[in-house]
């Protein structure tokens, strides 16, 4: 594969993960090659231990692949020291958690600003501009535990996007939310793939599986079909 | 939002833990303080005691020389006393600027339950005594019946110049001719009188208590001495001996009081090592989840570090500052298990000290965010995405 810089954000060659464990190893990813273009919608699906969450972890830079080649948008990961890849991360990619990941002592609006403390970066008018886009503005004071799960889903989101990343992940966005409070975090995700956003999910939710232009089916480690 | 938020956020949210941290911290850096400033005001007022005498040798009786020394300089009576011969064979030495006899004389007075303290001095006294000034009447005796009375005995006695005063172990009645400024020294709590009256009244005809000697250049000292031993039935004590002998009295007092220090101050240091590793490893998600967004090690660690230096200095200040303003109390009450205790104790605090507070504060709370910072960056991001 020689994937084109300037149309792929993502291009992954035979990606593998091997876990050591005391007893076995665990083979959680096994020769995973596949290519994402700019401003694609792609949901990851597959069974329970399929090795969704490694991969997306691999591809966001937030560890390293036992074997295999991975760029992203054109520069390949590896090559990278762990300044590098705290750079891609910090300031090409955007992570959203199915558990949202937001940090309790600090509002909503200072979650979403955080990207921007560690990017040394001021706020001007991002964050309010973000909440507004979220549905959130009217909750731009409130703490963490005041909001509902979808809230809180939608505040992780609008944080990935504050250092304007070139691709969203998000592994099981609507994992916590039921149906309804699921349906506002697809609508947005949708909304900002139209705007452009490449994004990539891992998710059980068939609604969201749905949304995406392109399934990518894991199973034991590998791409099917 | 700036990291210096973030921490303080971190540090607030679980206020009864930090705080006890915090009271933990402040109390132990504030006995260290004030213990420090204590042991080391001790020294300096009794050194400063001694020096100001200008007496750098002592001619004692044959004994144990450090306990007559010691007795001497807080004007207590010794057993023995030196043959008047003495006097002459110290002021023949080519290395002695002056030497001045005491005779030490105790009058117990049973029924008031003290014991006034008569000296008979001459007129070299004054010239080893600086701080000599009268306030009151004459600066020397008019007869050999006059007294010259310290500040504190004339208040007591209530008498001024010109006033009787007898003394009943005597059998005597003698003049004020004057009353001495406070001096601070042992001095304000004596009776001077002439020595060859004190010799004659107090039965010890030609005797002395000790000579207290200045010399010409400190540097002879060691010659001065080497001769000074060769008079018979007499020792030479040098100041610098003497203050070895307060030192060995307050020797334990001292180890005692350093032993309170180091337990407060381990004791608060292990409260906040304990506190911060909790506070991190607690956070290790979060800590992956910083990661996740961007940050880099290193400003994970600085983040770390903010709130354990805000804790750890806001800790130390507040010791500091309890240090200073209830240091002199708590001196005071110290004070009355000390023995040969200074009048003036209080102490402030020295550059020094607290510098060394702040350093001691600040490097308790870089030790205590090290281990969990390695911690943290050793943990790859993907932790969070397990756990958060
Ligand atoms: N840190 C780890 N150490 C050891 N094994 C791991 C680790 N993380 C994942 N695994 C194993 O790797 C395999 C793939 O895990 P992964 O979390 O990627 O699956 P998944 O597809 O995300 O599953 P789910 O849908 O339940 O989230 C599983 O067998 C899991 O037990
Ligand atoms: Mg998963």
């Amino acid at each position: 594969m020689n994937p084109s810089p300037d149309q792929a954000v993502v291009a992954a060659e035979a990606l593998t993960k091997v876990y050591r464990r005391a007893a076995e190893d665990v083979r959680a990813l096994d020769g995973v090659s596949l290519t994402v273009r700019r401003g694609e919608f792609v949901a990851i699906v597959g069974p329970s231990g399929a090795g969704k969450t490694t991969l997306l972890n691999l591809l966001g830079c937030m560890d390293a692949p036992s074997s295999g080649r991975l760029w992203l948008e054109g520069r390949e990961v590896q090559q990278l020291n762990e300044r590098g890849r705290t750079h891609l991360r910090r300031e090409r990619l955007g992570f959203v958690f199915q558990h949202f990941g937001l940090v309790p002592t600090l509002t909503v609006a200072e979650n979403v600003a955080l990207p921007l403390v560690f990017a040394r970066r001021t706020a001007d008018g991002r964050v309010s501009r973000l909440l507004e886009k979220v549905g959130l503005s009217s909750r731009r004071n409130h703490r963490p535990h005041e909001l509902s799960g979808g809230e809180m889903q939608r505040v992780a989101i609008a944080r990935a996007l504050v250092n304007e990343p070139a691709l969203l992940l998000a592994d099981e966005p609507t994992g916590n939310l039921d149906s309804v409070t699921g349906e506002a975090v697809i609508a947005l995700l949708r909304q900002l793939n139209a705007e452009g956003l490449t994004v990539v999910v891992v998710t059980h939710n068939p609604a969201l599986a749905g949304a995406a232009g392109r399934q990518l089916r894991l199973a034991d480690g590998r791409l099917a079909g | 939002m700036n990291l210096v938020v973030f921490a303080c956020r971190n540090l607030a949210r679980r206020p009864w833990r930090t705080a006890l941290a915090f009271v933990g911290l402040a109390a132990a850096i504030g006995t260290l303080a004030v213990l420090s400033a204590l042991t080391a005001g001790y020294e300096r007022e009794l050194r400063k005691e001694l020096d100001r005498s200008g007496v750098q040798l002592m001619l004692v009786p044959l004994g144990c020389p450090y306990d007559a020394a010691a007795r001497v300089l807080k004007g207590r009576v010794l057993d023995a006393s030196l043959p008047a011969e003495a006097l002459a064979q110290v002021r023949r030495d080519p290395a002695v600027a002056a030497a001045a006899p005491l005779l030490l004389c105790a009058q117990v007075r049973t029924n008031e339950d003290r014991a006034d303290l008569w000296v008979g001095i001459d007129e070299s006294a004054p010239a080893l005594k600086p701080w000599w000034r009268v306030q009151r009447g004459k600066a020397w005796f008019s007869s050999t019946n006059g007294v010259i009375l310290g500040s504190e005995v004339a208040t007591l006695e209530m008498r001024a110049p010109g006033d009787r005063l007898y003394c009943p172990g005597a059998d005597a009645t003698f003049t004020v001719d004057g009353v001495l400024d406070r001096s601070g020294t042992s001095d304000d709590s004596l009776f001077f009188v002439p020595l060859g009256r004190a010799q004659q009244l107090f039965g010890q005809p030609g005797r002395l208590t000790a000579i207290a000697i200045r010399l010409r250049d400190p540097a002879l000292l060691a010659e001065a001495a080497r001769r000074l031993q060769a008079i018979p039935g007499a020792q030479v004590v040098t100041t610098t001996e003497v203050m070895g002998v307060f030192q060995n009295l307050i020797g334990t007092v001292r180890a005692l009081l350093s032993a309170v220090a180091i337990v407060a101050v381990t004791v608060g240091c292990l409260t906040v090592l304990n506190t911060l590793l909790a506070a991190v490893l607690e956070r290790a998600a979060e800590l992956a989840l910083l990661r996740a967004l961007g940050a880099s090690r290193s400003q994970v660690v600085l983040a770390l570090a903010v709130e354990a230096l805000l804790l750890t200095s806001a800790a130390a200040l507040a010791g500091l500052l309890g240090a200073a303003f209830g240091g002199a109390w708590i001196q005071d009450a110290v004070r009355q298990w000390i023995p040969l205790a200074p009048e003036r104790l209080a102490t402030p605090l020295s550059l020094p000290l607290i510098g060394q507070s702040i350093l001691l504060g600040v490097g308790t709370g870089l030790v205590a965010v090290l281990y969990p910072a390695v911690c943290a960056l050793r943990m790859a991001p993907a932790e969070a995405t397990r756990t958060a």
